[in-house]
C-alpha cells in the first residue's frame, strides 16, 4: 500500500494531464499570493529601506567570501535546523513539518510528472518517501496544533477556536490528513469513498496554496532572507543590538 | 517608554506574555506573534524586553524627548549575568551600558517547587516557609506566648 504510486491509480477517473495542470496552477497561485502579500504589507519596500539603512551604518566592508560564508551559515542554522526557535519542542515540531512538507511536495511533483500512469512503473522508494513525508507532517503538525500553539498555551484561547494565523496549519493538516486517508481508502477499491476522500484532499490542498496572501505559507521565503540580512548586519557592524558584554567577573 | 515587538524577529514563543506584570503582552491572532496591546498601560518594567530570547522587543521613546529615528536595544546574556543596553540617538550618537543582572550564577536560586512542602507543625510557627534556613541565619527573633500578655512587650 505504501509503496505504490497513489497518483498513478487516480488515472482511472482523472487524466494525468489534469493533475499536471493543477500543479502548475498551484505554483502560479503561490507566486501570485506571495507577490500580493508583499504588496499588501509593503514588506519589499521596508526591507529595501532596512538594507540601505544598514549599509549606511556599516562599519566594516564585507568581502564576497564572507557574505557567502554567512549565507551558508544561514542555510545551515536558520533554514536546515530551524535555529530561530528557542523552544526545543517548537523546533522539533517545525523540523518535522519542514522536512515532511519538502518530502511530501517533492515526491508528489516527481510522481505526477515522471510516473503519471500505472504503465510507467514508479520506483518503490518514491511512494514510501511520500508516505514518510505525510506522516512527519502529521506528527509535527498535530503536535503544534494541539500542544504548542502559543495563543492556546499562553493566551488560554480555546483549542478549536480558529484565527487567521491558523489558516496555514489547518489547510496543511487537512491536505496531509486527507492525502493519507485517500491513499488508504483507495487501496480498498471503493470508488465512491475514494472520490470523497480525494475531493477533501484537493479541497484542502487548493486552499493551502491559493490562500498565501492571507496565510503564513510565504514565511518559507521571507524568513531565510531576513535571517541572512540580520547576520550581515551583525558582521558589518550595522546591527542595532549592543555588543556582547565583557565577562562578568562574579559570574 | 512602552515596549513594542519587531514582528520579523519574534518567533511567538510567549515568554513576554508569561512575564508581563500588566498582562498587556498578547499574541496577535493574524500572525501569531507577540504584541503590546495597550502601550498606555505599560509599566515600563522592561521584563519582556529582558526576557525575550529573540531580542525582538524594543522600547519606544516618548516623542517629546526621543523623536523618531532613535533605538533602544537590549542584550541579555544569562551565562555572563549581564544586561547590555545600546541607545542610538537620532543625531547618530550612541551610548552603551552594561549592568550585572545578579551576583550569583544564573539558575542557582532554588525555585519554590524545589523545596519540601511545609509540615503541619510548620503552619503553627510564626516563620514563613523554610525560614530561617533560607535566610542563611540560624535563628530569627520570635515572640513567645508569655510575651504576648498585655504590657509585657
Amino acid at each position: 500500500m505504501f509503496t505504490s504510486n497513489p497518483f498513478a491509480e487516480l488515472t482511472a477517473f482523472l487524466p494525468p494531464q489534469a493533475m499536471q495542470i493543477y500543479i502548475v496552477l498551484m505554483l502560479f497561485a503561490v507566486v501570485l499570493g506571495t507577490v500580493l502579500d508583499m504588496l499588501h504589507k509593503n514588506s519589499a519596500k521596508y526591507f529595501t529601506r532596512r538594507m540601505a539603512k544598514s549599509k549606511a551604518a556599516a562599519t566594516r566592508e564585507l568581502s564576497v567570501g564572507k557574505k557567502a560564508s554567512i549565507a551558508v551559515k544561514t542555510l545551515a542554522v536558520e533554514v536546515a535546523a530551524a535555529g530561530e526557535f528557542c523552544n526545543p519542542q517548537r523546533r522539533i515540531s517545525h523540523l518535522f513539518m519542514f522536512y515532511g512538507f519538502l518530502l511530501y511536495l517533492g515526491t508528489t511533483v516527481v510522481m505526477i510528472f515522471a510516473y503519471p500512469t500505472p504503465a510507467t512503473l514508479t520506483p518503490e522508494f518514491l511512494p514510501a518517501l511520500w508516505n514518510i513525508g505525510v506522516i512527519m507532517l502529521l506528527i509535527g503538525g498535530y503536535w503544534f496544533f494541539f500542544l504548542l500553539r502559543i495563543n492556546v498555551v499562553q493566551d488560554g484561547q480555546p483549542m478549536f477556536r480558529l484565527v487567521l494565523a491558523d489558516l496555514f496549519i489547518v489547510t496543511l493538516l487537512g491536505s496531509s490528513t486527507f492525502a493519507l486517508v485517500w491513499e488508504i481508502v483507495q487501496t480498498t477499491g471503493n470508488l465512491v469513498w475514494t472520490r470523497i476522500a480525494f475531493g477533501f484532499y484537493i479541497l484542502f490542498t487548493t486552499l493551502l496554496f491559493s490562500t498565501v496572501r492571507w496565510s503564513k505559507l510565504a514565511h518559507m521565503f521571507f524568513k531565510p532572507v531576513v535571517a541572512f540580512q540580520r547576520r550581515l548586519e551583525e558582521a558589518s557592524g550595522a546591527s542595532s543590538m549592543p555588543p556582547p558584554a565583557p565577562q562578568n567577573e562574579r559570574s | 517608554m512602552p515596549t513594542f515587538v519587531y514582528m520579523d524577529s519574534c518567533d511567538g514563543c510567549g515568554e513576554c506574555v508569561d512575564i508581563c506584570p500588566s498582562d498587556i503582552m498578547h499574541i496577535d491572532p493574524t500572525h501569531r506573534r507577540a504584541f503590546n496591546i495597550e502601550p498606555n498601560f505599560c509599566w515600563e518594567c522592561y521584563a519582556c524586553v529582558k526576557a525575550c530570547p529573540q531580542n525582538a522587543i524594543d522600547v519606544r521613546g516618548y516623542a517629546d524627548f526621543a523623536p523618531l529615528g532613535h533605538s533602544v536595544r537590549v542584550l541579555r546574556e544569562e551565562e555572563k549575568s549581564t544586561i547590555s543596553w545600546k541607545i542610538k540617538f537620532r543625531d547618530g550618537r550612541e551610548k552603551n551600558f552594561v549592568s550585572p543582572i545578579r551576583t550569583t550564577p544564573w539558575g542557582s536560586i532554588k525555585s519554590p517547587s524545589d523545596y519540601d512542602l511545609p509540615s503541619e507543625d510548620d503552619f503553627k510557627s510564626q516563620h514563613l516557609a523554610h525560614e530561617p534556613e533560607t535566610l542563611n541565619v540560624e535563628k530569627l527573633p520570635a515572640l513567645t506566648r508569655d510575651q504576648l500578655k498585655l504590657g509585657v512587650v
